[in-house]
């Protein structure tokens, strides 16, 4: 009996993942715990493993294909057994399930069928029928977002009603500067996912990117005296959101540094004594992401959401934990940190971490959080300015040690010092009450083992 | 066939000889002396007076042509002048003894033959009637022009012969003061109240519409005769025969009425210059050596054929004097071949390479003018200086018309800036006339008696009862439909004749006409020859005259055989008149099927393409009966096209049933079948079946709801419904059975395409018959669209039906590989 292999759905709101390669081909043999093929979703990379053993019979989907979750993508098996029953039907598991989808909203109206041809653009262009396209302006749907289900690839007008369905919606402003734009890919910041103006500018400026070339003659630079990669999904995330907080948000970063001579001396003990209390090996960091936690609930402004005209002032922490990967940042979340003791968040914090260099992160863990925190200290750095993750309203950045001095008792001492860099969106919070989160957190951190007894 | 006619076998067995009798050459041989007797002093100067008028009209067109100016004043003339200088006394000869009420049909090289007619009218004419006459044309803006040109007119036919000479070359030179607004033009002029009806650009075409003029003139007891001018040359065009023999048809003897007996008041008068263009006729390119052989070959009577001396007017009076007579016993037709010569060439482009100055300059020795002029001067009728005072006369009348006909401000061209539907506005007249003259209608039972009326009573109205469909027996058909209209319109117009193949007696090979025999006597009813030139020219000249017919082509394919007459004549004359004529001429056409590829090809699109032909194509019995009474009613051409496939079909979409008295379907609405939501398929015609198929199979299988339009009409076509429904469903399906290419089908399609661009959500699609022969009928659904084809295209081309497996090629490139086979 042969197996078939689908494609795992990482996470509720995962609707396709991309295969970003084969580590198998067709024909060949597999054990249980073989590396099959590795996929990404916009925010996390996966491996999948084979399950069962056997050959591997067919392989429906290549490299660079977007797979609907829970398709089948390969099937394992004996040389010569039937596996037609596993092919995918001309219309694939994702179209089916918007069939579902469509059918149901369409009930007690007649039946509306959706299937999707290969998506066949040209190039840069989208086809896309007048029909749908005037649909798709007038209610304020981004139709580059559209599956296209008409013939060779137009996206027609039951697609963008697929769309409105789902809510996929532009603002009016962009609405009037969409025609310029055909065929980037855009994502929405805007509220509720709409595509706003700067979506637009930043897409246009991705777009019309040249590689500048020395004016003076005889330096020309050589043909292709670079390399070109392509940027994987997550580098484009990066790089869209990134671009999105500071285009969209008034942050700035303020600076201040702490005597870690507290906490230095905390570390030590649980370093001494922890693996004998069964305590995991909390860092600095952890100790200060525990700081953090509790500090926030005093400053709510900074535990927030900022929506543009409203904010969302959470009553629990959950802390963001910026992750350096080989595949680049990524941001997983303490949940309701302010409820875990500092043994507990060190483990989280680690577990996470892990997944995240492992590329097996539920994706459920890359989102939610209220307020984070990156730390660049062991790299050196003695102060940055963070980017805001929106829509949160602070992000908190933690530097090196340093030896600093001070005068004590008329006398010039020296202590350990490590610097934050608290970047925070203007528009949510003013300079003072920022300042005054950092002050309490200083004083928290100085004073730590009182601060753990509270 | 008519049983009346015995075909007896020891007859047509017996054997014997075929006895001519001789045919009279030149035999006119009266002297000056003899002829005085016929001929006061006043006519024979004003033969003399007219000839010359043509002479210098023609001189003055020539010099225009050839040096840009007459009478040292310029003028730039791009058109065309096919001139007939050397062929006057022919021209004038004719006229002689012709009034208004008889009419002569010219060729391109008629402005001769116009003027003489009208000259003679002219002189017969009291001043009242020809005040009445001129005041008329164009609200009296001609006349004015022509009253203003001179202030010292001594008499009205003073004045009335400049109006004929003005309104001639104003039409000549494209003033919108000419006798058809210049929309005719040198080689179309005419003016019907003289008696002078359209001159014909194609050769011979006047032959056949010229026939059905006489043909009218019979049916409707009409003063006068008709002549047909034709060339030598004309003599090639099958057309000419199949109107010739039309015209002496043997039923005319035999078969119709008492008082209706005998061939057709026509003369067809060939003026033989000797040439067709270049080509010599005697002996190149005809093989009559004389061409009034030719009238042995259409009747015992030899169409009374003879040669007349074109040269000499006395003779060519002679002849029409004699012929006249004999047509208005009802012994027509009668064949002229009037010798004559043009010393000009073909057309100012000619070199006259065909021909030698020695040739011309013989013939200028006999120069008729020349000739006839020392004749009466010599015969002591006339002097020298009062032919001499004649023609400056001319020569100064000439001049000031040819002044005033150039005259940009007096003699404007049409303004198409200021008034761009000028000629739009003509293409179609648009009356609503229910008869056409007001008297009693000839028939030979009342109405109700009908057999054929009085077994539709028993027919059941509707084409579904108590859900179940009507047996064919029992079901009023498509075929009873058009029956019940045209009868109908028998009881009511006088004027309305019908005919074409097999229509008396067999009652139309597909049983439309069945009953029509019964009730109508035979000139309002007849079988016409295998002549579909004949045919269609005859039901022209016929409605051109003011009378109303039906002609029949009994398959689309004929049209071939009839495409000068449908697609020069039929459609162009209301326009080329500017509205003067009118054209209510249904042309009954039925559309083949199963007869393969000779018998069973949809021609719609051919003319849906030629300007001025109003084209319908019901496919139910309501619609065929509204259809048939709204263009009965009108006074446009209508092409009507018939579906054999659907002659049978009953009511499916008036669940009252097709009303039994009268109403209109109005010409150029398209009517919803079947609303939907999601698709729209139109169609024209009998796919209409096959659509609501697909739209079945659409809503069962699919889902999807398909809303279908009958476009019922093909010219003209209101689009608003279609475009209302593309609105809404976004999508379309044009259907029918013209083979696709360049078909009306793809105009549709275009038109959609522009007016509902931003509403489309896929191209308009296309199906249409394939671009072969029609194969046979196990083989049609290859051909004709199928329910499955529509189905397929809209998968392929508009939306993907999800488990649709198509079983038509409808993908892009199978659509280039045909274009680029050209199938």
């Amino acid at each position: 009996m042969a197996t078939p292999v689908i494609m795992p759905r990482q996470g509720q709101t995962v609707e396709s993942c991309i295969i970003t390669k084969w580590h198998k081909k067709k024909g060949d043999r597999v054990k249980v715990g073989d590396l099959l093929f590795s996929y990404e979703t916009d925010k996390a990379a996966f491996d999948e493993e084979a399950k069962a053993e056997g050959t591997l019979l067919e392989i429906f989907f290549d490299e660079g294909d977007d797979v609907p979750v829970l398709a089948t993508v390969c099937v394992i098996g004996q040389e010569g057994e039937d596996i037609s029953e596993f092919m995918p039907k001309d219309a694939s598991a994702a179209e089916d399930v918007m069939v579902e989808e469509q059918q149901s909203i369409a009930e007690g109206q007649g039946e509306m069928e959706i299937q999707s041809s290969a998506v066949v653009q040209e190039g840069n262009r989208i086809k896309i029928s007048p029909r749908a396209r005037n649909l798709a302006e007038r209610v304020g749907v981004d139709y580059r977002q559209a599956t296209p289900t008409g013939p060779n690839g137009r996206i027609i007008e039951r697609d963008i009603r697929q769309l409105l369905e789902r809510g996929q919606l532009v603002t009016p402003a962009a609405r009037e500067q969409y025609m310029g734009t055909e065929g980037m890919p855009i994502g929405g910041t805007g509220i509720g996912g709409r595509v706003t103006t700067a979506d637009l500018q930043s897409a246009k400026g991705e777009a019309h990117y040249e590689m500048p070339q020395p004016s003076v003659q005889g330096i020309k630079a050589k043909e292709a005296d670079y390399e070109e990669i392509k940027l994987s999904n997550i580098r484009k995330v990066i790089a869209k959101t990134m671009h999105q907080s500071l285009a969209n948000t008034a942050q700035l970063t303020i600076h201040t540094s702490f005597d870690a001579t507290e906490i230095l001396a905390f570390r030590k003990k649980v370093k001494e004594y922890g693996e004998r209390l069964g305590l995991a090996n909390i860092t600095l960091n952890d100790i200060i992401l525990y700081a953090v936690s509790r500090t926030l609930l005093n400053h709510k402004a900074l535990n927030a959401h900022f929506l543009d005209d409203k904010m969302l002032l959470f009553n629990h922490v959950h802390l963001g934990v910026a992750v350096d990967t080989e595949r680049g940042l990524m941001v997983p979340t303490i949940y309701n940190a302010d409820t875990k003791s500092l043994d507990e968040i060190s483990r989280e914090a680690k577990e996470l971490v892990e997944a995240c260099r492992k590329g097996s992160i539920n994706p459920d863990y890359l989102k939610g959080g209220t307020f984070t925190v990156t730390n660049l200290g062991s790299l050196g750095v003695e102060a940055f300015t963070p980017i805001l993750n929106p829509p949160q309203t602070g992000i908190l950045g933690v530097n090196a040690i340093v030896q600093r001095v001070k005068e004590v008792d008329g006398k010039i001492v020296t202590y350990p010092s490590i610097g934050l860099s608290l970047t925070f969106d203007h528009r949510a919070v003013d300079g003072a009450p920022a300042a005054r989160f950092l002050q309490e957190l200083k004083a928290n951190l100085e004073n730590f083992s009182i601060f753990l007894a509270k | 066939m008519s049983k009346q006619l015995f075909v007896n076998p020891d007859e047509v067995r017996k054997s014997g000889w075929i006895k001519f009798h001789d045919i009279p050459v030149n035999q006119y041989n009266k002297t000056i002396e003899e002829e005085k007797a016929n001929y006061t002093v006043e006519d024979f100067v004003r033969i003399y007076r007219d000839m010359v008028i043509i002479r210098e009209f023609e001189t003055m067109l020539q010099l225009v042509k050839t040096r840009g100016e007459y009478n040292g004043v310029a003028y730039d003339y791009p058109g065309p002048a096919h001139l007939s200088i050397g062929q006057e006394a022919a021209a004038v000869g004719q006229a002689f003894h012709l009034d208004k009420d008889d009419f002569i049909f010219g060729s391109h090289r008629s402005h001769g033959e116009i003027l003489a007619k009208g000259l003679s009218a002219i002189e017969k004419m009291s001043d009242d009637e020809l005040m009445d006459i001129m005041k008329k044309l164009w609200d009296g803006r001609t006349l004015k022009v022509v009253e203003e040109s001179k202030k010292d007119y001594t008499s009205v036919k003073e004045l009335a012969m400049d109006f004929l000479l003005y309104g001639a070359l104003a039409e000549i030179f494209g003033r919108e003061t000419g006798f058809n607004k210049g929309l005719g033009g040198s080689m179309h002029a005419f003016f019907t109240p003289f008696g002078i009806y359209p001159n014909n650009a194609i050769v011979g075409g006047s032959a056949g519409i010229a026939m059905g003029a006489a043909l009218f003139k019979k049916v409707n007891r009409k003063k006068g005769i008709v002549i047909a001018n034709i060339g030598d040359g004309s003599m090639g065009c099958g057309p000419v025969w199949e109107a010739m023999n039309m015209a002496a048809m043997d039923q005319f003897k035999y078969l119709w009425e008492e008082g209706y007996r005998g061939g057709l008041p026509i003369i067809f008068n060939f003026f033989n210059n000797h040439y067709g263009m270049g080509g010599q006729t005697c002996g190149e390119t005809m093989a009559y050596q004389m061409l009034a052989r030719v009238g042995a070959g259409i009747n015992p009577e030899q169409m009374h054929a003879e040669r007349v001396d074109g040269y000499n007017p006395l003779a060519v009076i002679d002849a029409i004097k004699r012929k006249k007579q004999l047509l208005l016993e009802n012994k027509g037709p009668v064949l002229l071949d009037v010798v004559t010569y043009r010393f000009c060439g073909h057309s100012p482009s000619d070199a006259s390479t065909y021909r030698t100055n020695e040739e011309v300059d013989a013939w200028r020795q006999h120069d008729s003018i020349v000739a006839y002029r020392k004749q009466i001067i010599d015969a002591g009728i006339t002097s020298q200086e009062q032919l001499d005072a004649i023609l400056d006369d001319v020569k100064q009348r000439i001049d000031r018309i040819y002044r005033l006909a150039i005259d940009e401000e007096k003699s404007p061209r049409m303004n198409l800036v200021a008034n761009p539907d000028a000629i739009a506005s003509l293409m179609f007249s648009n009356q609503r006339i229910e008869k056409m003259e007001d008297r009693e209608c000839e028939v030979l039972i009342p109405k109700e008696e009908n057999p054929r009326l009085q077994q539709i009573k028993r027919k059941v109205r509707v084409g579904i009862q108590d859900g179940k469909p009507v047996p064919k027996s029992r079901v009023y058909q498509l075929r009873d439909a058009l029956f019940e209209a045209i009868l109908d319109k028998f009881y009511v117009d006088p004027t309305l004749i019908a005919y074409g193949e097999d229509n008396r007696d067999w009652g139309g090979a597909f049983a439309v006409y069945r009953g029509l025999t019964e009730a109508l006597p035979y000139h309002r009813l007849f079988n016409a020859p295998i002549s579909e030139a004949a045919i269609v020219a005859s039901a022209v000249g016929y409605a051109m005259c003011g009378g109303r017919v039906i002609a029949e082509l009994m398959y689309a394919d004929f049209m071939g055989r009839a495409g000068d007459e449908i697609f020069n004549q039929l459609s162009k004359w209301q326009a080329m008149s500017a509205g003067l004529l009118k054209m209510p001429v249904v042309l009954r056409i039925s559309v083949g099927s199963k007869y393969g590829a000779q018998h069973s090809q949809d021609w719609t699109s051919l003319v849906a393409h030629i300007p001025g032909l109003k084209v319908v194509f019901p496919a139910t019995p309501y619609d065929a009966k509204g259809l048939m009474n709204s263009a009965l009613m009108g006074t446009d051409p209508v092409v009507f096209f018939e579906s054999q496939r659907i002659y049978d079909v009953g009511e499916m979409f008036h669940p009252e049933g097709v009303p039994e008295g009268y109403y209109e379907v109005p010409i150029g609405e398209p009517d919803i079948k079947k609303e939907g939501r999601d698709i729209t398929i139109m169609t024209a015609g009998a796919t209409l079946y096959r659509a609501l198929e697909a739209a079945k199979i659409l809503e069962t299988k699919y889902g999807m709801s398909a809303e279908v339009i009958d476009a019922r009409s093909i010219v003209p076509f209101n689009y608003e419904k279609v475009i209302e429904s593309v609105k809404k469903t976004g999508k379309i399906v044009i259907t029918g059975d013209a083979c696709e290419r360049a078909s009306y089908l793809k105009d549709f399609a275009h038109n959609i395409t522009e007016l509902a661009f931003d509403y489309l959500d896929a191209p308009p699609v296309v199906v249409g018959a394939r671009n072969w022969i029609t194969p046979a009928h196990e083989l049609e659904r290859f051909f004709f669209p199928q329910p499955d084809w529509i189905i397929d295209a809209i998968h392929e081309k508009i939306v993907p039906l999800k488990g649709h497996v198509p079983s038509n090629n409808f993908t892009a490139n199978e659509q280039l590989r045909r274009a680029r086979l050209g199938v």
